[in-house]
């Protein structure tokens, strides 16, 4: 846990009979990850605590009969840990069965098809649907809910209640503005409400929808997705303001399509805020302005080319100061420019314009 | 009472279907009926199951338990989610005679998967009965998939159940409130202390949590701090509601019913909020001219501070309970006037007068003798408005060793008061106070005097001046299975003292019953009442508290009031009046005293301590003590709980 307070104690224990030293206040887990030991999981995220709801990453541990989870399991001195067996491939692969049995097996028309984990255990641990012949759970009905946001929309049967939404909202984004409702097979996730009069706490920023291994929270914004391999990721940095958070815009058939992040890139370390995360469908908008216009003498919008309409707007601004005064205008810049262009603005205004009427919208 | 005829708990098996009558091996529990009548058929456990009539339709049996479980399961892990969902499907199939041969494979595959890979007890225990009952009783399920048949359905009723819920009086669902820590979801958990649980400030505070002396974490390192996570949650929600000046919802009335409510004090507070959320119209009657009776007067400021008790009131109020401050019942107003205006009574009075100790001189009422209950009454209700006058002294001696005795100590010791003693008849061991109040006494010093007990007075002048102890040593266990203090002849000691506060224990004030409007009372002085239906003889007449089962814990106390709430409701109702049903399965599987087993898990967390002001700036003043957790420290406190659910099933005749 990171809220420990950090020692210097180091810890010695035995993982599938390697000797591996680390500190005291890791888990099983990331101890046999520094030692390059794969255990497979699936709630886990590097960006969450653990959450230990899947109860794939089992391990076996010398004098406890039960395996234990090695996700949040903290090292202890003199540990005898083993990660692959018999016993843990047949629960494991148990346990899989029973996530797949409860999760749709219409791959071929999924986005996330060719890019998931859940799909990816499947495979490892040899499982198909004729495995799930004698599993004819009888799956309860889910009407469909809002989610917390109309941005978002909640797919219940896909879900798989590794937790990772509700954990990334309270963690990361330190609202709580959803939780796992429901009991049994019958749970979901869900708003949360504190009362009839409160609105829901969601600030829709995606998280949830990032964190979600298996799509089961999708955006309601844009078209058809496309397939992670005709999928073209461009990195670039987000336009809507100065923290220059870095993000894919998912290109298709040269359409931006959305926007995902990576975990490990940018300041932002895969995180994003509504604007960055859901603000892209402008790109191909009708109603774009893709060349300068200048209203010609009947008072109608032309298409004309940025020499003339510079020209013209300087000229205008040169007669309105000549007549009127310098303090006749005013500059007002926008927060999607960088700090240079800030700059360079405010000195147009005050040095070219001779007036120190200027100003900037994050300040209103 | 039947005898178990098959039936397994951990290792243990006893099968005595095929034995004679007197060759019967009784070593398993033996259960009385469910409610007068209704025969016990067989009870499901978390370790096994006992069968006391081989009668009972197994199969059925075993799908309404892993229904049960399948219902109860929080939706977290995997294997307790999905896992149990099928094998209860395949379990309804086969009663349905739609079994297939390959399903109990099926079925015993996967209940081993969920008992090893599930995240909680709940998992882990679900399926221990049913892979015992396939075990045992395997003529059953292959009968069931040949005959192909509808199966005859049995009466059942489940609890989930858990260490520490069962050994809270009030029977809190504690490890689905400390869940809701861990979530982050506080109001979710306040909500679900509240339907037990009106009170969770005061409670969080001073209560003498049975749970954690139960807890199953303590054989890993230590208890979950269950009392400190009640109080976080309940300081968090109350500080936004104060900060938003957010109110409680008032409740509307739904019911032309009017309750009276005599005593403010814990019993009578959580009576007169249940009995409010059920429609009732409900006043409180107060001698005093605040809230919190006991709560309030008993317990001194720095371990519960006055507006902790008066923001729990004004929630109370909110709902639409009316209160009226310093109106005594027996002289203002007489309990035949109640009785006439309202349709139901209650008397929770609690025990406000004080026993003497049986030695010479109390009679005198010298200067310098004031009894416990007395001193921390007047300390309580004048000191914070600057009108107490202690009495006057160096040397005060307190004798009992309960946590009043060790409230009126501390509290002397915060007055300023040089030497402050404990005289106590037995050894420190056997000690009612809490353990952690007789730390603090110690590091705050208070003097222990133990294996004493004080045989006379000194008097001169009116006034104290001294006390005459002898020595004593422990004897033979008694009753209450502490050793029994004897005298030692001859080592009669003289002991200087100027004030003398005898804290032995308290009982009933019983003058607001007249002889017009008796009520049976018992010989030590507590009120007489119905056990199911916690009515006095007087018809519509109840009572709870500390003044029907003597003074006791808080919580005990509160959980008389929320099963009197009960049966004012069904009494009001018209209904027939019996306890409500978990109430009766928790005093069943106490009755049974199953074993517990080890608990088998990795775990090193110790718990996380309250930070608490230093000894010499706390005794200076009466302000509290410890602040609460933090949320990150709380959070983290709830990582600890092993969440020891389990399911607890009686099959019934109807």
């Amino acid at each position: 846990m990171s809220i420990m307070v950090k020692t210097e104690k180091k810890v010695t224990l035995i993982i599938d009979g390697q000797k591996i030293t680390v500190p005291d206040t890791i888990t099983i887990l990331e101890a046999a990850q520094k030692a390059g030991i794969r255990i497979p999981t699936l709630c886990y995220h590097p960006a969450l605590a653990a959450i230990g709801s899947c109860r794939i990453c089992i391990v076996e541990i010398e004098g406890v009969d039960r395996p234990a989870t090695a996700c949040n399991t903290e090292a202890l001195e003199g540990m005898k840990v083993t990660t692959r067996s018999e016993r843990l491939f047949d629960l494991r692969r148990e346990v899989i069965k029973m996530i797949l049995a409860h999760h749709p097996l219409n791959c071929s028309p999924c986005p996330e098809n060719g890019d998931c984990e859940l799909q990816d255990l499947a495979y490892e641990y040899d499982l198909a649907a004729m495995d799930f012949n004698d599993y004819h759970i009888q799956t309860e009905g889910f009407p469909w809910k809002p989610f917390s946001t109309p941005i978002l929309d909640y797919h219940p049967r896909r879900c798989i209640l590794c937790g990772r939404c509700v954990k990334v909202c309270s963690e990361i984004r330190g609202l709580g503005a959803i939780t796992m409702s429901g009991s049994g097979a019958k749970a979901v996730i869900q708003p949360v409400m504190a009362d009839e009069q409160t609105p829901s706490l969601c600030i829709s920023c995606g998280e949830c929808m990032r964190v979600c291994p298996v799509n089961a929270i999708e955006e309601t914004m844009g078209g058809i997705k496309g397939k992670p391999w005709e999928t073209k990721r461009v990195q670039t940095t987000c336009g809507y303001c100065g923290v220059g958070c870095q993000l894919d815009l998912n290109v298709v058939n040269n359409q931006v399509v959305g926007v995902t992040t990576r975990d490990d890139v940018g300041v932002n370390k895969g995180r994003l805020c509504s604007k960055g995360r859901f603000g892209y469908t402008f790109i191909h908008s009708e109603d774009r302005l893709r060349r300068p216009l200048v209203r010609n003498e009947e008072g109608k919008l032309e298409e004309t080319t940025w020499t003339r309409a510079l020209m013209k707007v300087a000229r205008e601004f040169k007669r309105i100061k000549k007549e009127h005064g310098p303090d006749s205008l005013g500059g007002l810049s926008s927060a999607r420019c960088t700090n240079e262009e800030n700059y360079l603005f405010q000195r147009l205004i005050r040095q070219v314009f001779g007036t120190n009427n200027v100003d900037h919208c994050a300040r209103l | 009472m039947r005898k178990v005829i098959l039936g397994t708990w951990q290792d243990k098996i006893i099968d005595n279907r095929h034995k004679e009558k007197h060759l019967i091996n009784d070593e398993f529990p033996e259960l009385e009926d469910f409610e007068g009548g209704n025969r016990i058929k067989a009870f499901v456990g978390w370790d096994g199951f006992f069968i006391f009539d081989l009668d009972v339709p197994v199969i059925d049996m075993m799908r309404a338990y892993v229904e049960k479980v399948q219902e109860e399961s929080c939706g977290y892990c995997t294997p307790c989610r999905v896992g149990t969902k099928i094998v209860a499907d395949k379990l309804r199939d086969m009663t349905n005679g739609l079994g297939r041969e390959e399903d109990l494979r099926t079925i015993k595959r996967l209940a081993r998967v969920i008992r090893d890979t599930s995240m909680c007890e709940l998992g882990h225990t679900s399926m221990t009965a049913l892979l015992k009952i396939m075990e045992l009783m395997p003529k059953e399920f292959e009968e069931a998939i040949k005959n192909r048949r509808m199966m005859r359905k049995g009466a059942y009723r489940a609890i989930a159940t858990a260490p520490c819920i069962e050994a809270c009086p009030a029977h809190l669902d504690i490890p689905s409130y400390i869940d809701a820590i861990r979530g982050g979801n506080y109001y979710e958990s306040l909500a679900i202390i509240a339907r037990k649980n009106p009170l969770a400030g005061i409670c969080g505070r001073v209560c003498v949590r049975p749970c954690e002396f139960v807890c199953r974490r303590a054989e890993l390192d230590e208890p979950i701090s269950i009392k400190y996570l009640k109080r976080f949650v309940n300081d968090q929600i109350l500080s936004y509601a104060a900060a938003r000046s957010k109110k409680a919802e008032t409740v509307p009335v739904r019911s032309d019913k009017q309750v009276a409510v005599i005593g403010a004090g814990p019993c009578g507070m959580t009576a007169a909020f249940y009995l409010k959320q059920k429609g009732f119209s409900v006043e409180v009657f107060e001698e005093l001219n605040e809230p919190g009776g006991m709560s309030a007067v008993g317990i001194p400021d720095y371990r519960l501070p006055r507006e902790v008790i008066q923001a729990e009131v004004r929630r109370i109020m909110e709902t639409g309970v009316k209160f009226t401050y310093g109106m005594r019942i027996g002289s203002d107003k007489t309990l035949e006037d109640l009785k006439g205006k309202y349709d139901a009574v209650l008397i929770a009075i609690g025990a406000h007068k004080s026993k003497d100790v049986g030695m010479q001189g109390e009679q005198e009422k010298p200067e310098g003798y004031i009894s416990g209950v007395k001193f921390l009454r007047d300390l309580n209700t004048l000191h914070h408005i600057g009108e107490f006058d202690p009495p006057g002294g160096t040397h005060l001696v307190v004798v009992g060793g309960g946590n009043v005795a060790m409230d009126c100590a501390r509290s002397a010791k915060r007055l300023g008061y040089s030497k402050v003693s404990v005289i106590y008849r037995r050894t420190e061991k056997e000690m009612p106070a809490d353990e952690e109040e007789i730390r603090e006494a110690k590091h705050e010093g208070v003097e222990f005097n133990f294996l004493t007990n004080p045989t006379g007075m000194k008097i001169k002048d009116g006034k104290v001046t001294g006390l005459t102890c002898i020595q004593m040593e422990l004897g033979e266990p008694d009753q209450s299975g502490r050793r029994r203090p004897i005298e030692i002849k001859g080592s009669d000691f003289h002991l200087d003292c100027d004030i003398l506060i005898p804290a032995i224990g308290q009982a009933v004030d019983l003058s607001l019953f007249t002889q017009n409007f008796p009520v049976k009372t018992t010989k030590w002085g507590t009120v007489v009442v119905d056990e199911e239906t916690m009515m006095t003889d007087q018809n519509g007449v109840f009572a709870g508290g500390d003044c029907v089962s003597g003074p006791k814990a808080l919580i005990d106390a509160m959980s008389q009031g929320l099963h009197v709430a009960h049966c004012i409701d069904q009494y009001l109702g018209g209904q027939p009046m019996n306890m409500p049903e978990n109430e009766r399965m928790f005093r069943l599987i106490k009755a049974m005293k199953l074993p517990q087993a080890p608990v088998n898990r990795v775990g090193n967390k110790p718990r996380c301590n309250l930070e608490s002001r230093p000894i010499e700036e706390r005794i200076m003043d009466f302000d509290e003590i410890e602040g609460g957790y933090k949320p990150k420290e709380a959070i983290r406190e709830a990582e600890r709980c092993l969440r020891c659910y389990r399911i607890a099933m009686f099959v019934t005749e109807e």
